[in-house]
């Protein structure tokens, strides 16, 4: 059985850690929340199915238009990145991000909580 | 006031749409002509064009969140929200609400207890109708409207997955919930 508590203590630090960062979930691959740090306000189910559905959408994107596997879908609005990862086969991690946040930290702190949540689902 | 049995199928059946003061009217069409219901070969073919557009993954992720939408919705319009009904009561509400004197959506014989949450019995979802023996495909909208349903009445968050379908032997499309 998954731990949401541990979820939810890495999801807490993942955003604690970096000022850019407005929020993250960790949502199952049918669409299912299962931990979030989220600002106020967002419905934590709708987010859940848009960012499964998204994330599949992007890689049926990568295969029906010879674009290979997908490693993130990146949406970039005025007020900021919303980013979607892939943490093995049980879970996805989005993360929203400031405007202001610069990509390359924010890349490396993504890959850094993938890394870890992928150990907690395999 | 006093509001028939009749009047409550009929507010679930339609919704806001339907206003239970006018409980005395015998029907209420949201079409005049071709009333109420549409037929399965619709209802597939939309689930299908999605898939055919989006991809199946995306298209029972969209499926899937609009039933437990529709669940949720429906246990609220009938005051069952967070309630913690018996099972037998639970199966007996949602049975009549998305049944033959409901919306028709599916027959639901059974809901079971089990270590990890529940297992509902379903048959003749629109789901699976006209669907060959041996067909892969699986629930989608009827699982989130049973998903949805559990969820709202037990307080709880449920994750829900096909673990026997009448397409592949069963007896029964059989959603088993579960815990997360």
């Amino acid at each position: 059985m998954i731990n949401s508590e541990k979820l939810g203590h890495i999801l807490q630090n993942f955003v604690a850690g970096l000022s850019e960062i407005q929020g993250a979930a960790i949502v199952t691959p049918d669409g299912l929340s299962l931990s979030s740090a989220l600002p106020p306000g967002m419905d934590e189910e709708r987010v859940a199915a848009m960012s499964a559905a998204m994330l599949s959408l992007g890689e049926r994107i990568g295969s029906e238009l010879s674009r290979g596997s997908i490693e993130r879908v990146l949406i970039e609005g005025e007020q900021g990145y919303s980013i979607l990862m892939d943490c093995g086969q049980d879970a996805l991690l989005l993360v929203l991000a400031h405007k202001s946040a610069k990509q390359g930290i924010l890349q490396l702190e993504i890959k850094r909580i993938v890394a870890e949540l992928k150990l907690i689902f395999n | 006031m006093k509001v028939s049995k009749r009047a409550i199928r009929l507010k679930l059946y339609y919704g806001e749409s339907f206003n239970m003061t006018n409980a005395t009217l015998t029907e209420t069409q949201l079409r005049s002509e071709l009333g109420d219901f549409n037929s399965i070969i619709c209802f597939r073919a939309l689930i299908t064009g999605l898939e055919e557009a989006l991809g199946e993954k995306a298209a029972l992720i969209s499926a899937i969140a609009a039933g437990r939408i529709r669940g949720k919705n429906l246990v609220a319009e009938l005051g069952l929200a967070g309630q913690k009904p018996a099972l037998e009561e639970a199966t007996a509400a949602m049975s009549q609400a998305l049944g033959k004197e409901g919306t028709r959506l599916c027959i639901i014989d059974k809901i079971e207890a089990t270590d990890s949450g529940y297992r509902v019995y379903c048959r003749e979802t629109v789901c699976s109708a006209g669907e060959p023996q041996g067909s892969s495909r699986t629930l989608s909208f009827t699982l989130g409207a049973v998903q949805g349903a559990l969820e709202t009445m037990m307080g709880q968050r449920l994750r829900g997955t096909q673990v026997e379908s009448v397409l592949r032997g069963g007896q029964y499309d059989v959603i088993e919930l579960n815990l997360r």
